[in-house]
């Protein structure tokens, strides 16, 4: 085939078959029509590059015995010493597990909640229970950490609204907010005051998106309450559980900051050490300085890139679309 | 009509026929659990609100710190928040930052979203996956803070804005928005008779979008209201802090067990007393407000819209 291509040249081609060929535009004539479009994503683009692939790149120095005060090109690269220090850190380990367990803790704890908040409310029919419900459960998503470990130090802690009144029937003052070994309750306690309700919101547009006849034809068919909640119910929702999961995998390292980093004074550092407030004591505040603390960001990152990946995969294995499709 | 309706127990009119009543105590095991919830959420803030108007007097009185009714309405604290001390100055930052923070944002994330909307423009699959990127993968806390001391933006409350002012979320949100609910033929009709990218966007785009526009921009305000480990990050030595670092700061004070010495010091460095719980839990209700003010309007709009991006992706 390639010789015939080269024997016959473009000009003595014969009159091509009559169909509408869609002429190929040269990318100087797609500039001239796109460019308003093209400015318009600019600034977005500069930003990203600025503020996310700028510091992506800046990764590199988690290989490299960085320091600020050399020519960057002077400074050696060190292949995986850094990550040979992370592992043997006596504090990294410890904040690694911490972080695990309160990601299993959200996975095992968060999901079935607010799906079951958001079952309840479903079979509630009165408009205005629903919507009345609804605006108290989800409004303190909108509250910021700080406000919600505000709230909960009043409530719960030493000389807080409980404990004040424990005392005044002659019991022992609460020390709930500042015990390391309830440390994991409080945490979830707090996801639950401030969180559940937000994801019973996504579980809620789910089950609205699914066909009331099936419901209907179930229940001709003799299909009780249960039955129609475990045959038609849960497998409408499969799609958004499993798109949260795989999210939630993803980020199973990221379990935030704010919260840890505010109790940390409380609880102490122990309980509340997870990677993300490991890096910001370590190397932010502390002395450890900018390779060691990229790479334990780094490892961080990587991880978490590959669980989405690999969530992803099964979740195409289990027949359900993911986040994003096969190309 | 059925003989559904023929039962003597009351039926509730909006229950569809085929759909058997619920048995009397699943009713109260539901109810009991849903009431215990939202509760468990509103007396919080109740409290909250309570504590706030209280008077130094009755908060003594009722052991120092939380009252369930307030006796005596006192406004004590929230004259002090107002009367023009370091806690107005770090309000009317806040303010200032979630309005001009908000206002960045969007004009980025519309361009973006516009650009984005329009399929088979030149380069389009490109720009598109340098946005869906940034999903699986984040820079780290430390290249960030990094580039923020390279950029010479360290102590500077353009930090606070700059580094989180596009939500490639709520790009795609808002892209999935422009392509399924503004019907192409309308852009179309707009190109034959003469309309350029930027006027179709103003005139045509924008007028149709504007409940949508209005949740994305309630979200990044929101975001910017609730700014806090920016702060911390990349603002510690500003005098002026965004509200909810001058809340931490209150909460640290009265929180009892210095951990480290060097962040007990700091806590202390503010040099005044330690505020009282009717000032603190001012301060929650002065943070607080703005969000139950926008919160009519989150709910009218906000669930569905965010749904549908969600799951449109």
């Amino acid at each position: 085939m390639a010789t015939l291509q080269s024997t016959a040249p473009p000009e003595a081609d014969p009159s091509p078959p009559r169909r509408i060929v869609r002429r190929k535009r040269t990318v100087a004539q797609r500039l001239r029509h796109d460019w308003p479009l093209l400015v318009l994503a600019l600034p977005v683009l500069a930003h990203l590059a600025v503020f996310h692939y700028w510091p992506t790149a800046w990764n590199i120095i988690a290989f490299m015995d960085y320091s600020p005060y050399r020519p960057f090109w002077e400074n050696p690269f060190v292949g995986f010493a850094w990550f040979e220090r992370l592992f043997n850190d006596p504090y990294f380990v410890p904040a690694l597990l911490n972080t695990l367990k309160f990601a299993a803790l959200n996975l095992l704890c968060m999901f079935p909640l607010s799906v079951a908040l958001a079952l309840a409310m479903n079979s509630i029919i009165s408009i205005k229970v629903r919507s009345t419900f609804q605006s108290i459960v989800y409004l303190p998503h909108f509250f910021s950490w700080v406000l919600v470990v505000t709230v909960f130090v009043q409530v719960l802690g030493a000389d807080g609204l409980i404990s004040n009144w424990l005392m005044g029937f002659g019991g022992e003052r609460l020390d709930f907010t500042a015990n390391p070994d309830t440390f994991t309750l409080l945490v979830w306690m707090q996801w639950a005051w401030k969180d559940a309700g937000w994801g019973m919101i996504i579980f809620l547009a789910a089950l609205a998106s699914i066909n009331p006849s099936l419901y209907e034809a179930a229940a001709s068919d003799g299909a009780n309450r249960w039955r129609r909640m475990w045959h038609i119910t849960l497998p409408g929702i499969r799609p958004v559980i499993i798109l949260l999961l795989i999210l939630q995998i993803g980020g199973i390292l990221s379990v935030g900051f704010e919260q840890y980093q505010l109790q940390r004074q409380a609880v102490g550092y122990q309980s509340t050490e997870v990677l993300d407030t490991y890096v910001y004591y370590q190397s932010i505040i502390g002395t450890q300085g900018e390779s060691f603390g990229t790479a334990a960001g780094l490892f961080k990152g990587v991880i978490g890139l590959i669980l989405i990946l690999v969530a992803n995969k099964i979740a195409h294995r289990l027949g359900e679309q993911g986040i994003y499709q096969k190309s | 009509m059925t003989a559904i309706d023929t039962k003597p127990k009351r039926r509730n009119r909006n229950r569809p026929v085929w759909d058997e009543e619920p048995s009397l105590g699943g009713k109260a095991v539901k109810a009991l659990f849903m009431i215990c919830y939202a509760a468990a959420i509103a007396l919080p803030l109740w409290a909250v609100l309570a504590t706030s108007l209280a008077s130094e007097e009755a908060l003594s009185r009722a052991g120092g710190n939380l009252l369930i009714l307030p006796t005596e309405v006192s406004f004590q604290a929230y004259t002090e928040i107002f009367s023009g001390g370091a806690l107005t100055d770090s309000l009317v930052l806040t303010t200032v930052l979630t309005i001009g923070g908000t206002a960045i944002s969007m004009v980025l994330t519309i361009c973006g979203a516009y650009a984005l909307s329009r399929t088979g423009s030149l380069w389009h699959r490109p720009i598109l996956w340098a946005i869906l990127l940034t999903f699986l993968f984040g820079p780290g806390m430390y290249p960030s803070f990094l580039v923020v001391q390279k950029l010479g933006l360290f102590n500077s409350y353009w930090s606070l804005i700059l580094p989180g002012a596009v939500g490639t979320f709520n790009i795609i949100i808002l892209r999935a928005f422009f392509m399924n609910s503004i019907p192409g033929e309308l852009i179309d009709a707009a190109k034959i008779d003469g309309a350029g990218e930027f006027r179709t966007l103003l005139t045509i785009v924008l007028p149709m979008s504007k409940a949508i526009l209005a949740v994305i921009a309630l979200f990044y305000a929101v975001g910017y209201w609730n700014i806090y480990f920016s702060a911390v990050l990349y603002t510690p030595g500003l005098d002026t802090q965004p509200i909810q670092v001058v809340l931490q700061r209150m909460l640290m004070s009265t929180q009892g067990l210095p951990e480290g010495a060097s962040a007990a010091a700091q806590y202390q460095d503010q040099g005044a007393a330690a505020p009282t719980a009717a000032l603190k839990m001012a301060v929650v209700v002065c943070t607080i407000v703005p969000i139950v003010l926008m919160y009519p309007f989150i709910q009218k709009h906000f669930t569905k819209a965010v749904i549908t991006g969600a799951i449109k992706g």
